[in-house]
């Protein structure tokens, strides 16, 4: 696939980006950031009119059959308004696990329905700072899940989870109805991300893909999400960029715009220069989406996403002094945002090592 | 296969079936002096062979194509390690800048044939000693001499100046007025009288650049390029036309690769290298940098070919490439260890840790500093306000000291 965004492309970048900015409410958004187990219902609402959840979902699975580039465009419309909910990552992700799983019945049934919005799926992947643990400790015997799984994102309200277990050694994919499971609201600095920590005491559960092929499966979902999630990463970035710089052509100190004293005009440059090569990856990620080197380029992107909108929410709150830690400017929307980003689809550590596993073959 | 495609290829070959007269390996141990000797042999093949001048005008000496086959050909030379880098600038600027303002229409096609083949060199002499970034502030002065001008002053940095036959000049013409108003723009030749090219070694123990002085030197007003006055805006001309040169993710030191087979051999604190989280972080924070650097120039290109403007970002490559060149030889020499205090001054700064690390400051100073690049991103990118200027507004004349 081409790196240039075609027409269509273009469109679902600018409309997302309209509805997004006609709806969002950062008094909502505030708001919620004081409530455990509440998500952002009118965003969410927003995604399922707009078509969203049902954009990288096959056709014949009553989805729209477009790809990552497409949901990459409305993730970076979601990150700059800080708006989303886990879903349009890990429900993509679930999907993704459903479609190339081995269990066609199951595809059928739940897609489909993952499409409409009507069901919302997430993945549980990780446990600590192990994005993908090379032996889990939630085990899967006789159909049965049992263990617990910590901080699951969009874990408060799903309806099902890919689950990453053990099975007798060897790592097991299966899909788990979350009904069947305890779960504990993790209250969180970013509470819309509705994390909870899952708990399967003998929960049944289905196999989507066992050893090698499970791993080989997990990786794969892995990052597609992470690139779906540098989008959005980069979005959040590129809004916290354009803040910077707009609040250094107001404010004055000392006689003169803030924009125009070098230390601060070259931190703005330098925030723009990591969106830019973080947006590069992003578009190079999205195009390799199928192909060889795109856990290659899936890292590269979710590495230079990730140091992007960390640095550019701690810089975007220095250029702003002291109203840049208020409660009410709302930076620090972005601020938490980064930081859950930069945990949920795999760490620095868990991508670093995974790039240079790929680059050289040699683990770590 | 796209014609670009085809163009690659057969660039390709020539340069395979030349490689082994000219690339890196015929070059090791080469004196400057031997090593210009086989630049212009080189440069003269490339001429025949029809890869030189390729988006100049075919009726001025060109190939008559398009800036791509050039970035393409020169993406494709520059991993062979040919000797060009004598004719870099000569070809980039000056010759171009004469190729549209000097109006001896026969004398420029035999200076562009002669450029070409390698025959003649021409030098850009635009920095001086008060002044790099900030070239309006410029110096050497030229006064009326009868139907003429005389020159006198100093430039400084001029690289190749002691093999240049030519070279293009910005001079002040008028003292009295704004500073970049009174800039004039013209050619000389390097041989005159009261020209004297002074090298100057560097740190990395080579002396590729030089002080030029003038004393009285003679222009005649036939060499003036622009109007009187116009200098500026012919010299901003001329930095312009460094748009189309082929960018390099890896800030014209060592591949990534070079670090990675570097690190596959060496161990640290007894276990290999590619095992150390600080070794694997570097190569993978590096690798993201440079991927993303190489998606901006594929993309920039491919926006040419379907006849679109590249965006702005293109501007980021020098700055944030060369930098972190100069971090990555740092800690390949640490790797090293005792064995990276060897240092060899003819080693190729492509592939030697040493040399490139000896030779990085350059890289973040020529051709705009660091902090100049920083400034024109936020000024010209994102709008942000200039530095405070004292000299804005101000007769050259009266501009504080």
């Amino acid at each position: 696939m081409s790196i240039l965004y075609d027409e269509g492309q273009q469109a679902i970048a600018t409309e997302s980006r309209r509805v997004l900015d006609a709806r969002m409410s950062k008094d909502r958004l505030l708001g919620l950031l004081e409530q455990v187990g509440q998500a952002d219902q009118p965003f969410w609402d927003t995604a399922v009119e707009q078509g969203w959840t049902a954009l990288a979902i096959p056709e014949e699975h009553g989805g729209l059959g477009l790809g990552l580039t497409e949901l990459g465009l409305v993730a970076q419309a979601t990150g700059a308004a800080t708006a989303g909910a886990p879903f349009l990552t890990f429900g993509y992700g679930a999907a993704r696990a459903l479609i190339d799983g081995g269990d066609a019945a199951l595809a059928a049934q739940w897609l489909p329905k993952l499409a409409s919005g009507e069901a919302l799926g997430t993945v549980a992947f990780a446990e600590g700072n192990a994005a993908l643990p090379p032996a889990a400790g939630v085990t899967f015997v006789d159909g049965k899940l049992t263990g617990t799984k910590p901080a699951v994102p969009g874990a408060i309200t799903a309806d099902i989870a890919v689950v990453w277990a053990n099975t007798g050694g060897k790592p097991v994919l299966v899909l788990a109805e979350l009904a069947g499971a305890s779960r504990k609201a993790v209250p969180s600095y970013d509470n819309t991300r509705l994390y909870a920590d899952v708990t399967f005491a003998g929960t049944p559960a289905s196999v989507l893909a066992e050893g090698d092929a499970a791993r080989a499966l997990a990786l794969d979902v892995l990052a597609r999400m992470a690139v779906v999630t540098a989008h959005e990463q980069v979005g959040g970035a590129e809004a916290l960029l354009h803040t910077a710089r707009d609040y250094a052509l107001t404010r004055k100190a000392f006689g003169q715009l803030i924009g125009a004293f070098q230390s601060i005009k070259h931190r703005i440059a330098e925030m723009y220069g990591l969106v830019e090569v973080a947006r590069a990856n992003c578009i190079h990620a999205a195009a390799s989406e199928g192909q060889p080197g795109f856990l290659l380029a899936a890292a590269d992107a979710r590495i230079a996403a990730t140091e992007a909108y960390d640095t550019n929410s701690r810089d975007c709150v220095q250029i702003h002094g002291g109203i840049g830690v208020t409660w009410e400017l709302g930076l620090h929307l972005h601020m938490r945002r980064a930081r859950s980003l930069a945990v949920e689809t795999g760490n620095l550590y868990f991508w670093e090592d995974l790039l240079v596993d790929q680059l050289t073959g040699e683990a770590a | 296969m796209s014609d670009l495609e085809a163009y690659r290829l057969s660039a390709r070959a020539f340069l395979e079936k030349m490689a082994p007269k000219y690339a890196r390996e015929a070059r090791a141990g080469n004196t400057v002096e031997q090593d210009l000797a086989l630049g212009r042999e080189y440069m003269a093949a490339k001429h025949d062979a029809g890869f030189a001048g390729i988006n100049w005008p075919v009726d001025i000496g060109g190939q008559g194509l398009s800036h791509l086959h050039k970035i393409t050909f020169d993406g494709e030379e520059m991993q062979f390690g040919m000797p060009v880098q004598f004719f870099g600038i000569s070809l980039g600027m000056p010759v171009p800048i004469m190729m549209h303002y000097c109006e001896d229409r026969d004398f420029v096609k035999e200076r562009v044939r002669k450029a070409l083949r390698g025959e003649e060199i021409w030098c850009q002499l635009f920095s001086e000693p008060a002044g790099g970034s900030d070239l309006a502030g410029l110096r050497t002065r030229v006064e009326p001499d009868g139907n003429g001008w005389k020159m006198n002053g100093q430039k400084i940095w001029t690289s190749w100046a002691q093999y240049c036959d030519y070279g293009v000049i910005v001079t002040r013409s008028d003292p009295n007025v704004e500073k970049h108003k009174g800039l004039t723009y013209f050619w000389l030749d390097m041989k005159a009288k009261g020209v004297d090219v002074r090298p100057i070694k560097l740190a990395g123990g080579d002396s590729h650049v030089n002080e030029v002085f003038f004393d009285d030197v003679r222009l005649e007003d036939s060499q003036r390029l622009g109007a009187v006055g116009g200098g500026f805006g012919v010299a901003l001309h001329t930095l312009m036309i460094e748009r189309y040169i082929a960018t390099d993710s890896g800030g014209f030191g060592p591949h990534l690769d070079e670090f990675v087979k570097l690190a596959r051999h060496i161990e640290v604190g007894g276990r290999p290298a590619l095992g150390d989280g600080r070794v694997r972080s570097a190569i993978a924070r590096n690798h993201a940098m440079r991927a993303g650097l190489d998606s901006i120039t594929k993309r920039a290109f491919l926006m040419m070919q379907a006849g679109m403007q590249p965006g702005p970002e293109g501007s980021l490559q020098k700055l944030v490439a060369v930098r972190s060149r100069q971090k990555l030889s740092e800690l390949a020499m640490d790797l090293k260890g005792n064995e990276g205090l060897a240092f060899d001054e003819h080693a190729f700064v492509k592939t030697d840790w040493g040399t490139s690390w000896l030779n990085a400051p350059t890289g973040r100073i020529a051709g705009g500093s660091d902090e100049v690049l920083l400034n024109t991103i936020a000024e010209k990118i994102l709008g942000l306000p200039q530095d405070h200027r004292p000299d804005k507004g101000v007769p050259f004349n009266q501009i504080p000291a």
